[in-house]
């Protein structure tokens, strides 16, 4: 194989590598009010989905992960900036309290190999 | 009267090489001495009567051609094939990178498992979890210590053995402790995340070493540190011992699926049930990491072991890159650059 034929291939492949990577699948949002509360619910089955939440500041806020026979790494949740480390039940809803969270401060939420994330935005 | 000759080598890319070309060569009934300088590429070969040295050269070459090995008297233009070789084993590389992130975002492998894990179910997600992103950190490390253990080894399949059950019998036994001892060893975050840095550091270092980046034997790290680590590492590498011990710790390795299993294990509250459960697992992963080290031994021994084991080594780098990236991530080091 010719070596400026191969360096070209090469660089071909190293972009594409990029586009996988940074190319995200985002679902809908689901960011729902009730009674004052308001429910940011997260899937977490083959990483987290949506990863990017708009969610509002200044109100009690509880964050909803669902797993559905998850056993990937986004079922071993971190999210170092209020200390939640767990392992979550392979399929259930646990609820996370996120407490009264402040504008521009988001929460990031990573698996424990750290392939995955998930960010929420509150404005 | 002995007549001496010095032949420059191609092709010797182990240590073992250099045993089975003396082998060859000193079964030719002139030949009466036979020893190779690996670290110049030299053969010396003493015979009973005077040959011309170029026929000597064809008429040995045919005999040592068949596993990839080449004498001639003038030394061969070697830096320019080995600059082909890396550049056809970068693009191979990236291809099977490629191929594998592909297989992880499609998705494909995120069906669920409901209900109760059982034997059969641990066993399946142990299939799973073999092809899964846990091949980054696992499978990268088997893949990487393979194909060095074949590079240097004769006996890379006792190695295999050894690594194999190591891992099979940690995975049981630790599973059947977890069963007992339920809570009291929560799996910790951070422990396994350092572990997963480490490894992905074990892997860049060998994934550069297939590719020849440093020239053999003298491999060069800055600080002092790393150096003496893996300094240590080598030393270790070629005992009974590593094998066994390397496929005990793959068992604290980062893999999500690993984790849900170990719970499931905690969960299980007794000795047997842990067992059964943590044992299946590894069996479930086992098929794709034989496949790993034996296939690549089958390679390195092959004629095509140079393409190889530089290809292997841009896979591993590649991985090492992503686990060590993501590993930092892990830890809230740096912010998660990507997502798959």
């Amino acid at each position: 194989m010719n070596k400026a034929v191969s360096i070209i291939i090469t660089l071909g492949l190293v972009v594409f590598i990029g586009i996988i990577f940074t190319g995200g699948t985002n679902r809908a949002q689901s960011v729902e009010i009730k009674n004052g509360l308001q429910y940011i619910t997260i899937n977490a089955k083959g990483g987290y989905s949506p990863q990017i939440t708009e969610a509002r500041a200044g109100l009690p806020t509880k964050l909803i992960l669902k797993t559905n026979g998850t056993f990937d790494c986004s079922a071993s949740l971190v999210i170092r900036s209020i200390g939640f480390q767990e392992i979550l039940p392979q399929t259930g809803e646990t609820e996370i309290d996120l407490g009264i969270p402040k504008a521009g401060v988001p929460i990031l939420g990573v698996c424990g190999m750290g392939m995955y994330s998930f960010k929420v935005n509150f404005s | 009267m002995p007549h001496k000759y010095i032949f420059h080598v191609s092709g010797t890319h182990c240590a073992a090489c250099k045993i089975l070309i003396e082998d060859i060569l000193k079964e030719q009934d002139f030949i009466k001495n036979v020893s190779i300088d690996l670290k110049r590429k030299t053969v010396e070969i003493e015979t009973n009567n005077e040959q011309n040295a170029e026929e000597l050269a064809q008429i040995l070459t045919i005999k040592i051609k068949p596993h990839g090995y080449a004498l001639s008297v003038e030394k061969t233009t070697e830096e320019n094939k080995k600059d082909d070789v890396i550049w056809k084993a970068i693009p191979i590389g990236l291809v099977f990178l490629i191929l594998f992130f592909i297989l992880q975002k499609s998705g494909i492998l995120n069906f669920g498992i409901g209900g109760k894990i059982t034997p059969i179910t641990s066993l399946i997600v142990g299939l799973i979890a073999s092809v899964s992103t846990c091949l980054t950190i696992v499978g990268g490390l088997v893949l990487s210590l393979s194909a060095k253990v074949s590079q240097d080894e004769v006996s890379d399949t006792k190695t295999f053995l050894l690594f194999h059950t190591g891992r099979l019998i940690s995975f049981a036994l630790l599973g059947g402790l977890l069963g007992v001892i339920g809570n009291a060893i929560g799996i910790n975050f951070t422990f396994t995340a350092i572990l997963g840095i480490i490894a992905s550091l074990v892997m860049l270092w060998l994934g550069l070493n297939l590719t020849g980046v440093f020239s053999r034997n003298h491999v060069t790290l800055p600080g002092g540190i790393f150096q003496k680590v893996f300094s240590v590492f080598r030393k270790i590498e070629h005992k009974t011992f590593t094998p066994l011990a390397v496929g005990f710790g793959t068992f604290f390795l980062p893999c999500g699926f690993t984790q849900s299993i170990q719970v499931a294990a905690i969960s299980s509250g007794s000795f047997l049930s842990g067992v059964s459960v943590m044992f299946a697992f590894a069996l479930g992963t086992l098929p794709m990491l034989v496949l790993l080290s034996f296939g690549s031994a089958s390679f390195a021994h092959g004629k095509h072991a140079p393409l190889f084991f530089k290809s292997a080594g841009v896979v591993v780098i590649g991985l090492g890159i992503f686990a060590f990236l993501a590993g930092l991530a892990g830890l809230g080091i740096i912010n998660p650059l990507f997502s798959i």
